[in-house]
């Protein structure tokens, strides 16, 4: 789960890395109070969970006697598709050089990756692949509690005597809030010292729960009514439903529609060992969607079974067509179950998806 | 057959829990009907002494080995101790642990992985389904009744489109030699690398299926490792960037890791990539 950026500046400054003098604003008047604490040029910044903003307007720097009216338009906007409910308003820091660092979980090493550039400020995939001798890499051991020195002088050179403490803060910052990206963009070095100017942290959503902090932040109703009943959920923008039980076989169930030219509504797994309850809910959840004219709902029984699936389908009681897949354990229960009551039944996910895409048509 | 066959001896950990108390018995039937040895044993601190699903449990990993021969384990830990019963097992010395458990916070499993493989033992998973070798050994909860004793390796990121996967290739009359699911997190300890250098060096495998889905790039990095004759599917080419696909490690970050790219690179590498999973079996028969 992505921290706000002042969510993150804050937790950087809790670890001793300095962060521009701020403050969250929800409203142009709570601007108005604080206008005296940043100097004569404020920078602005919209506190959306997206990448890109400044290039999308959603950073502006102002003067301060208009900035309470520049506030009051950047609340009105949307910023790459997210209202702006928040603004950070900072002081102006007089930048000298930028730089960038992060930390992160690396899966090809199974380690935690710290990555530095000499440029900063931009967008580190860009430079990666633009200048990739530029962005300096190492992978450090998870069994230690800090980056050895000799690392840090392979990262940074001849910064090192300047930058090693922030970059150890850094690391405690991501080991100890269960992130997996921590990231300073840019690292600015100023008259005053050196300051995080922009910062993200990514927490890892299995560990929302010990580091205290709530779950499903950036989803919406429907992801979290779903989130509840134990579904992994995801939005989608077409008309057939689906239904699957497990994340992969649900994906090859969404991605199959569209090679057959039909659009998926969700994504929703009911997970292992779904009972008849689940599955009611799971139905009842798709159904109620209003863009869904048909629902597919393929069920390969391991630990789930057939027949509490078929009695899943029947609680439900809906009124859109369900086009049922049923393999696996107690497959044959499952289908008696649903004989004659109106359902059609297929051996294959490739029938099943067929099915419901010429039923569309 | 990789990683273990019917003479290893298996301890399970979380023995006394509701996953625990309904695997046991369904691995163990597995290895009856095999003639393999099966689960030996059980592991719950603080319940040593009891049996579940006809086991003996013990508290520790240590108690289990001084009565009991075992190789490999099986984790159903919960998540919050499920790293540290991989710990356990890797101090103790068994030299194969396979972790089921889901939603382990990703550093645990950073340092657990690390530490095994500084004691010389190996992790599959966590979030894994485990591993079948149909004929030989089951160690998790893949569904035994789909599979069947062949010549092709499978080897996914997946539970359920592994079992789907297995079935259709049963249907075609196609047999697997060794079904491994390395797990849905984004840090998984045995990876694509892994397990297709260990085909490569089995005898019985001829040809190895490659299931895999969005996020990191573990699928180009284990195709390019190996000689060996693959098929590849990847899941979630509508998936959404910066959305979990349910599992943990399905997720598009940074522009990275979406399923077009993988696609697109596994062909560049000459890998024949299935656009549906019910291609898979015509795909493999080629190379048989």
């Amino acid at each position: 789960m992505r921290l706000a950026e002042y969510e993150a500046k804050e937790i950087l400054k809790g670890y001793g890395i300095p962060i521009p003098v701020g403050a969250v604003i929800r409203s142009p008047g709570e601007l108005e109070v604080r206008l005296g604490d940043f100097g004569d040029e404020i920078v602005l910044k919209a506190q959306v969970p997206v990448g890109g903003r400044g290039k999308a307007g959603g950073i502006l720097v102002v003067r301060r006697d208009e900035a309470i009216s520049r506030a009051a338009d950047l609340f009105e906007r949307e910023i790459r598709g997210f209202p702006v409910k928040e603004i950070l308003a900072e002081e102006r820091l007089a930048i000298g050089k930028e730089y960038y660092l992060s930390i992160a979980v690396d899966r090809s090493s199974r380690q935690p990756l710290v990555l530095f550039a000499g440029a900063g400020g931009v967008e580190i995939e860009v430079v990666a692949r633009e200048q990739p001798d530029a962005v300096r890499r190492i992978t450090v051991s998870p069994l230690l509690a800090e980056i050895p020195p000799f690392a840090l002088r392979d990262l940074l050179g001849d910064l090192a005597k300047d930058l090693a403490p922030v970059a150890n803060r850094l690391f405690r910052v991501f080991l100890e809030k269960d992130a997996i990206l921590a990231e300073i963009n840019p690292l600015v070095t100023t008259p005053k010292g050196i300051f995080a100017a922009d910062a993200k942290i990514i927490v890892d959503e299995s560990a929302l729960a010990r580091q205290k902090l709530p779950r499903g932040r950036a989803q919406s109703d429907r992801e979290r009514e779903a989130e509840a009943h134990g579904f992994s959920y995801v939005d989608l923008d077409g008309d057939i439903g689906v239904i699957g039980n497990g994340a992969g076989l649900t994906m090859a169930t969404i991605d199959l529609i569209a090679l057959y030219g039909g659009k998926a509504a969700n994504f929703l797994d009911v997970g292992g060992g779904a009972d008849r309850e689940r599955v009611k809910h799971a139905v009842q959840l798709v159904a109620g969607l209003s863009s869904v004219k048909v629902i597919v709902l393929n069920i390969l029984g391991g630990i789930t079974r057939c027949d509490e699936v078929a009695r899943g389908i029947l609680d439900a009681g809906i009124s859109q067509k369900v086009m049922v897949r049923l393999a696996g354990v107690n497959e044959n229960e499952g289908r008696a179950l649903l004989a004659g009551k109106g359902y059609t039944m297929y051996e294959t996910m490739d029938e099943t998806v067929l099915a419901a895409v010429e039923a569309i048509r | 057959m990789i990683y273990a066959d019917r003479s290893t001896g298996v301890i399970v950990t979380g023995a006394t829990g509701n996953q625990g108390k309904f695997h046991i018995p369904l691995m163990n039937a597995y290895a009856r009907q095999v003639g393999g040895r099966g689960i030996v044993a059980g592991v719950t601190p603080g319940k040593g002494g009891q049996e579940s699903a006809g086991v003996p449990v013990y508290n520790s990993i240590r108690d289990a080995l001084k009565e009991h021969d075992a190789g490999a384990a099986v984790v159903f830990v919960p998540a919050g101790a499920a790293m540290d019963s991989v710990m356990e097992c890797a101090y103790a010395g068994i030299g194969l642990i396979v972790a089921i458990t889901e939603q382990i916070p990703v550093h645990d499993t950073m340092k657990a992985i690390e530490y095994a493989r500084l004691q010389g033992s190996v992790v599959i998973g966590p979030n894994s389904p485990g591993l079948l070798s149909p004929g030989e050994c089951k160690l998790g909860i893949i569904p035994a009744q789909l599979a069947t004793r062949g010549n092709v390796g499978v080897v996914s990121r997946s539970g359920t489109l592994t079992y789907e996967v297995i079935h259709e290739l049963t249907r075609a009359g196609i047999g697997q030699s060794t079904v491994v699911g390395l797990g849905g997190d984004p840090v998984i300890g045995q990876t694509f690398t892994d397990v297709l250098r260990l085909f490569e060096d089995d005898p019985e495998t001829e040809a190895a299926v490659l299931i895999g889905e969005v996020g990191g790039s573990l699928e180009e990095e284990g195709a390019a490792s190996t000689d060996l004759p693959l098929v590849a599917y990847v899941a979630g080419v509508t998936a959404p960037p910066e959305k979990r696909m349910g599992h943990a490690g399905a997720i598009i970050e940074g522009g990275e890791g979406d399923a077009r790219s993988k696609i697109r690179r596994l062909d560049d590498m000459g890998i024949a990539v299935a656009e549906r999973p019910g291609e898979i079996p015509d795909l493999i028969r080629g190379y048989l």
